[in-house]
């Protein structure tokens, strides 16, 4: 039976849950990813209405434990070394609660700066992989941390400019397929640099409603499937460029709540399958923009609560749908 | 001996490690995240730590390490290690490629196999071996995102001319096992279009008839095909061709199947008709002829305008919001 309700409950103490997995060899062979998921699962409650289902203090403690002080940045778990993914996050984590004092800017901005490539794109730490998403991780953290002026905007632009595909859309690295993850990081971050000039807004508009289903549920690229987590990629694109109205909303709730697992919460890729912290966060990223009634609002370009970032200075331009009552 | 057979045989328990330190994962007290392990991850993990923190790059760190790798392909920093080791010891890299090539095919889809090949060609310089490589991947995951980019950074970065040649056969290959695969249009776009002249290929005149001639033949057997439609229109917009050059071809393909297709006749290679089993009109080609309409202004915006509507109340209507934005701007160009 499909679900018609957001189950908002069963999705907190699932996250809750996270902490005590059964599945042991899972569990640890995502460790690389474990910061990651602590911000997933953060924001998710956020965005619930639950920021205060996981404990402050352990989570705090947590992060800090990751510091690698070495590079002078956060690795993903406790002896990790440093990379951009898990210094982000750990940032992200920190702001959220408050906590961003705990942290020396200077090293972890040091360490941000150093990988930037000659190309202007980052890579993710010094083992050296390139990817647009590093680019965005990279002005998203330094403008998290007041620090966006050190960035050389013309050269990481220029980068942004390589990737732009035939078709408006944007890729991996220079000469990659257009992509919607690859999409949402290259716009949310020309939103930051306040370079949205760089983007054809009606081409890629029309690529990013393109990507909805008969089902309702969006894809990556044409002719693949659809997975919830691409309903927040397209998604917050289009909000970005100021046409979300362009996807169908009611057929995109839909197929996301029907890809909850209302035993025992969470949010899969698509109906019936295993649902996991990654799509519970974007699935509920989703709805928020869609104005689904009872949650948070979420900016879109950050990935994070909207009032944080709005005290914070940094809201651009973006319009999600109104929230609704019912 | 092969990892196989050692995979039961913890290395604590093997006396040839008993030299080394192993470092045990840091646990916070009450950790938000705790880990558990299983004997044989945990093993590893903590004699690598031992490794690492001991500076050491041997034979055996190798060994250690595609332990690790197998069991945990995202293990970035295992990685990282691995190649250090390799270039401290001068190891051999093709040999390490062809170990690579194993786990590539079983762990695809992560990042880290695909950056670690990058790094080994970039010191080997031998990409034609990587180019067969990446053709057989393909055949096992065809559309996968990193295997092309993959393949594209190569062709990018050795620049060679007879890798370059080599890749419109390739692609055309890929695109008959699969007209709907996105990435080989892609792939397509970025070696015809993008990759610079190449002899032969002087007259850009003949290469925009050529590929004309490729998408339409694709058009017809596939009017449905959202990638054919969108390489048609890169081509267009690449070259500043006017979407009006295309009216008679795309025509049919707007409005349903018409006696006129079955009826025998000369067969126009310039406008391919739709193939009789194919499911018209195609939206793609609606689109395409209000796109002409609009394009041409004045009474033509009548028309485009009503192919907008008949997408967003019949042939589309999940974009019903789009087709309606469509109408309104246009709307407005009237007025202004």
């Amino acid at each position: 039976m499909a679900e018609s309700q957001l189950l908002i409950p069963l999705h907190v103490s699932y996250i809750k849950s996270l902490g005590e997995s059964k599945d042991e060899l899972a569990y640890h062979t995502t460790a690389h990813l474990r910061m990651n998921a602590i911000y997933w699962g953060l924001t998710a409650l956020c965005i619930m209405g639950h920021k205060d289902a996981l404990d402050r203090e352990e989570m705090i403690d947590f992060v800090m434990s990751c510091w690698d002080d070495e590079a002078g940045a956060f690795g993903a778990h406790p002896d990790h070394d440093a990379h951009i993914l898990s210094t982000l996050s750990a940032i992200q984590i920190l702001i959220t609660h408050d906590a961003l004092d705990r942290v020396d800017v200077d090293r972890v901005a040091k360490f941000i700066l150093s990988l930037q490539q000659p190309s202007g794109v980052f890579a993710g730490d010094p083992w050296g992989e390139i990817d647009t998403r590093f680019s965005y991780i990279a002005v998203n953290a330094l403008s998290l941390l007041g620090r966006l002026s050190e960035l050389d905007v013309e050269k990481t632009v220029a980068y942004f400019r390589q990737c732009r595909n035939f078709d408006g859309g944007f890729g991996a690295t220079a000469g990659a397929e257009s992509h919607s993850t690859q999409v949402f990081v290259c716009v949310a971050a020309l939103a930051i640099l306040d370079r949205l000039d760089e983007v054809d807004s009606d081409a890629l508009g029309w690529w990013l409603c393109e990507r909805q289903l008969p089902n309702g549920g969006l894809n990556g690229r044409p002719e693949k499937l659809e997975d919830v987590c691409y309903s927040f990629w397209v998604l917050s694109s289009l909000s970005i460029l100021n046409k979300i109205t362009w996807i169908d909303a009611e057929k995109l709730t839909k197929f996301i709540l029907s890809a909850q697992d209302p035993e025992q919460g969470g949010i899969a890729d698509r109906p019936g399958d295993m649902v996991d912290v990654f799509h519970t966060q974007f699935g509920v990223a989703a709805l928020s923009l869609l104005g689904y009634p009872g949650l948070v609002d979420l900016d879109p370009v950050y990935c994070m609560p909207a009032d944080i970032i709005e005290r914070m200075g940094l809201r651009k331009g973006w319009k999600a749908l109104d929230r609704r009552s019912v | 001996m092969a990892i196989e057979e050692e995979q039961s045989i913890l290395f604590a328990e093997r006396p040839e490690w008993a030299d080394v330190t192993p470092l045990a994962q840091y646990e916070n007290i009450n950790p938000v995240a705790p880990i558990f392990y299983t004997n044989e991850y945990k093993d590893a993990a903590d004699y690598f730590r031992g490794i690492v923190n001991a500076g050491e790059m041997s034979p055996r760190v190798l060994e250690l390490t595609e332990k690790i790798i197998r069991m945990n392909p995202a293990h970035y920093s295992a990685w990282q290690y691995r190649y250090k080791t390799l270039m401290a010891l001068k190891s051999p890299l093709d040999v390490e490629l062809h170990l690579m090539d194993e786990i590539a095919v079983k762990y695809l889809k992560t990042y880290q196999v695909w950056h670690h090949r990058r790094l080994i060609v970039t010191q080997t310089r031998n990409p034609g071996p990587e180019l067969a490589f990446i053709a057989k991947s393909l055949q096992a995951d065809t559309k996968n995102y990193h295997t092309w980019s993959y393949r594209q950074w190569i062709l990018a970065y050795f620049n060679d001319d007879e890798l370059w040649d080599a890749e419109l056969p390739f692609v055309e290959e890929m695109l008959e096992n699969d007209l709907r695969n996105n990435s080989a249009w892609h792939h397509r776009f970025f070696v015809v279009f993008q990759a610079g002249v190449r002899k032969g290929d002087e007259d850009r005149d003949e290469v925009i008839r050529r590929e004309l001639g490729f998408v339409k033949q694709s058009i017809s057997v596939a009017p449905n095909n959202a990638s054919a439609w969108n390489y048609l229109r890169g081509i267009l917009d690449h070259n500043g061709t006017p979407y009006s050059d295309l009216q008679t071809f795309v025509n049919p393909y707007s409005v349903p199947h018409t006696l006129e297709e079955t009826a025998e006749g000369v067969v126009d290679l310039e406008n391919p008709l739709p193939s009789k089993e194919s499911h018209l009109p195609a939206v793609a080609a609606i689109e395409f002829m209000a796109d002409i309409y609009e394009k041409e202004g004045g009474d033509s915006l009548m028309k485009a305008t009503e192919l907008w509507k008949s997408l967003a109340n019949e042939h589309d209507t999940i974009r019903k919001k789009y087709w309606e934005y469509r109408i309104r701007e246009a709307c407005q160009k009237v007025t202004t």
